[in-house]
């Protein structure tokens, strides 16, 4: 889970080019959108797709993905239960 | 006293129907154009419906007089076809006899026809007469060469502002007019389905695998559509020195900016409301005026939204009838501001609302609904249009009844 | 026109030191390709951080250039916003082009569409200064800045105070190469300073973004007028440039200062032939294309070569003559007041 969830800032840095963010500088239960890192909703869509591209999980509806992306922490957890699954 | 701005033609072509008259017929039948893809090539053909124009593209270069198609994309043809009828139901034998402009909208020029190719044209190793469509890459091309058959060259020019560009046509050739730079501008847009586009709106999550249902709590997305429609402007004495029929004025016109979002609308409609309030001031008709409003009613979660509360604000307990027309022919994008223009027309003139398909259940965000029958001998004198695009960008357009 | 219309403010990135500091154009040489890049500032200082990360080069050099121009004019918010593109963010229409490809339609960034879309640059520039104004983009190869400037003066004439308007355009090397299979690009590498006795077709190709506050407000350098003329022969350019200094009542002895758009492409140079006989030969000449190269929005930079000129006091009346590959001419009378 730790692994995954340092894992996860690193490619979430990436994907939406933080240039001054370190994977330290986010809080696993910090909200990712709003406040927080200040992503938006073209954000959630990115990391939809990433969750796509790195994780194999597809996710449809917009609205389920908000729950989803609220944190890194509830994003580890989704992914935790996807493939246990 | 500024210039009366006048309709004295329509031409189009939509996913329900290849020219005004079969439009018409397919809106009071209520038969939607909906469905599974037959010319554009993407894996999401089968699954994502959209509103296509029933035709080939070598059906639709032969509804254009075309001998030879070679170097015309399909957005170039469905543009053809819409302006042959335009300039004939304007009754103009000679387009050359007037110094006219052409204000077209497009929003991915001739992507339809380059995308098959684009790999092709990146290879040094390949020849052949598919170069010949490297120049049909930008929106430029399919206007000039409308242009160019139409004989309409004074001005010529192509907007892209997203979902609202033909809408914008038609407010800026109505400008050019009403300043005196030319006394007839034909304006409208022509868009294509293309793979481009239908994954642009897929990477956006913004589709919906059912028929679109615009207002209803249920809804999930648009479907897409192609098509395009014309409408010659003439001003008024123009008009009335060569006896041209003159089907409705556009009499108001506003274009504004959100500034709130790069792809969403504010929550509470702010674009909208001005857009819409602005141009009825204009047209210097009241909201208690208007008898129908042809919304811009996606069936996008935030547009529905945002629109209705504009609704809601602008008209009080007093929302006229309204429907979105998005279910027959799909978001026609850059086509859709001119295709809702002509139903605006149709609605004045044949003295009918169209029904908003599709709708079940009201939002809970709102207290309004559509529209959902066809109301017949409902008598029409002004119609709002709505189009409202990425970028912020909303456009409304006021159409009345000629001598109303 | 009955309201005059002045430039107030203007700001330019271009191959060339145009951002800021004064104006000295070079011939730069070329080295792998007759393709002269934009020179850009550091964007940081005029987007945040939380907006730059996303954007694309073509919109990070339209948004900066336009903030530029506000700020040189120190107007925050503009009255309307209106501009030209010829392609709009290329690289943006490219990486989509390419994802659809590699990732075969499944799980693609939403953003490269977003931003490939040709009115994501006015959009921005609405948002991050709040102008819910008249807000428009024109896409039309020679005729895109030139009818944004036309939107602009029609703007004015409705009794608009201010108009922001720009053009701006990005080379890609992909898109290079492909208008380099249809003649646009001279074949042999070919200097700027050779450009214009180069004896062959095509150009050498170049890209900027430049933006104009114009408005009511006296300014030193007033825009006269300008006329556009679509796939003119040469007794039609001959005609239009004529009719439209009589419409302004400028004789031609009173243009000092001629920019042109000769770009050495032996196919259309006759064109600027028939504007520099026209004239008289102690009229002045500015080849502006030999220090931005040739773009569908380089006649924007025309206009600002030729403001700059008149802001230097050397010259009084300019006109502008600029067509793109011999189908969209265009015409611009500017005035020192």
């Amino acid at each position: 889970m730790e692994a995954l969830k340092l894992k996860l800032k690193q490619e979430i840095i990436e994907a939406l080019n933080l240039q001054d963010t370190k994977p330290e500088d986010i809080d696993d239960n910090a909200p990712l959108f709003g406040e927080g890192l200040g992503l938006d909703s073209i954000d959630s869509l990115e990391l939809m797709v990433l969750l796509e591209r790195n994780y194999k999980i597809k996710v449809e509806d917009p609205r389920e993905g908000r729950k989803i992306l609220q944190s890194v922490q509830s994003m580890a957890e989704f992914i935790m239960s996807k493939q246990a699954a | 006293m500024a210039e009366r701005v006048l309709i004295t033609g329509m031409g189009m072509v939509s996913a329900i129907g290849n020219n005004v008259e079969e439009n018409f017929r397919s809106l009071r039948a209520q038969r939607s154009g909906l469905g599974y893809a037959q010319y554009v090539d993407t894996i999401h053909a089968g699954k994502l419906p959209v509103g296509e124009v029933k035709c080939s593209s070598e059906e639709l270069a032969e509804m254009a007089g075309l001998t030879d198609a070679t170097g015309f994309t399909r957005t170039t043809l469905l543009g053809l076809v819409a302006m042959q009828e335009a300039l004939f139901s304007a009754g103009i034998k000679d387009p050359r006899d007037t110094p006219a402009a052409f204000i077209n909208a497009s929003t991915v020029g001739g992507m339809c026809d380059t995308e098959k190719i684009y790999f092709d044209i990146l290879d040094p190793e390949k020849e052949g007469t598919f170069l010949q469509l490297i120049d049909t890459l930008d929106c430029a091309d399919c206007t000039q060469r409308i242009a160019d058959r139409a004989g309409l060259t004074a001005y010529v020019t192509t907007i892209s502002t997203a979902c609202s560009s033909s809408a914008n046509a038609l407010m800026y050739g109505a400008r050019l007019i009403r300043a005196g730079l030319v006394e007839r501008a034909v304006c409208g847009g022509t868009e294509a389905l293309t793979r481009f586009t239908i994954n642009g709106f897929n990477s956006l999550k913004n589709i919906d695998k059912r028929h679109c249902m615009p207002f209803d709590k249920d809804r999930n997305g648009l479907n897409l559509g192609e098509g395009a429609a014309y409408l010659v402007l003439e001003s008024e004495s123009f008009a009335q020195r060569r006896k041209a029929r003159s089907m409705a004025e556009l009499s108001g016109w506003c274009n504004t900016n959100e500034a709130f979002h790069p792809t969403s609308p504010s929550p509470e409609g702010d674009g909208a409301f001005e857009a819409m309030r602005k141009a009825l001031a204009m047209s210097g008709r009241t909201v208690a005026d208007v008898q129908y409003i042809n919304v811009h009613g996606t069936a996008t979660l935030n547009n529905d939204v945002s629109e209705g509360r504009a609704l809601e604000r602008l008209f009080g307990d007093n929302v006229p009838s309204f429907s979105s027309t998005k279910p027959f022919t799909g978001h026609t994008l850059a086509a859709a501001g001119a295709i809702e223009a002509i139903y605006s027309v149709l609605s004045i003139n044949r003295q009918m609302i169209w029904p908003n398909l599709n709708f079940t259940e009201r939002m809970e965000e709102l207290r309004i609904s559509p529209e959902t029958r066809l109301l017949e001998e409902s008598p029409v004198k002004n119609v709002v249009s709505n189009s409202f695009g990425f970028g912020g960008n909303n456009a409304s357009l006021v159409i009345s009844k000629y001598g109303n | 026109m009955e309201i005059k219309c002045y430039i107030q403010a203007s700001a330019a990135i271009s191959p060339q030191q145009s951002f800021e500091g004064s104006y000295e154009p070079q011939l730069l040489p070329l080295e792998a390709r007759n393709l002269l890049r934009a020179q850009e500032p550091g964007y940081a200082g005029f987007i945040p951080p939380n907006s730059l990360r996303r954007m694309s080069r073509l919109l990070k050099m339209g948004l900066t250039t336009a903030l530029q121009c506000l700020r040189n004019a120190n107007a925050p918010v503009p009255g309307a916003i209106i501009t030209g593109t010829g392609r709009g963010s290329l690289q943006d229409t490219e990486k989509f082009l390419h994802d659809i490809r590699t990732y075969e339609e499944t799980a693609l960034n939403p953003t490269p569409f977003i931003q490939s879309t040709y009115n994501s640059v006015n959009g921005l520039i609405a948002l991050q200064q709040q102008c819910t104004d008249y807000n428009n983009t024109f896409v039309h190869r020679g005729f895109s800045f030139e009818h944004a400037l036309l939107d602009s003066l029609l703007q004015i004439q409705e009794g608009a105070e201010s108009v922001l308007t720009g053009g701006f355009d990005e080379m890609t090397l992909e898109h290079f190469f492909i208008k380099s299979r249809i003649g646009y690009w001279k074949s042999a590498l070919t200097q700027p300073a050779e450009m214009l006795v180069s004896g062959t077709p095509g150009a050498i190709a170049g890209e900027g973004a430049t933006f104009f506050l114009i408005g009511t407000a006296p300014g030193a350098v007033e825009l006269m007028g300008m006329q556009m003329s679509y796939k003119p022969d040469a007794a039609g350019v001959s005609e239009t440039l004529a009719q439209f200094l009589a419409q302004h009542g400028v004789k031609e002895e009173e243009i000092d200062l001629l920019v042109s758009g000769r770009n050495g492409d032996v196919r259309f140079d006759h064109f600027y032939d028939i504007a520099e006989k026209a004239l008289t030969p102690a009229t002045a000449k500015i080849h502006f294309k030999q220090f931005c190269g040739e773009y569908d929005t380089a006649g924007a930079f025309g206009m600002w070569t030729a403001t700059q000129e008149l802001l230097s006091g050397r010259h009084k009346t300019a006109l502008i003559y600029n067509h793109f590959y011999g189908e969209q001419h265009t015409f611009i009378l500017l005035q020192r007041h």
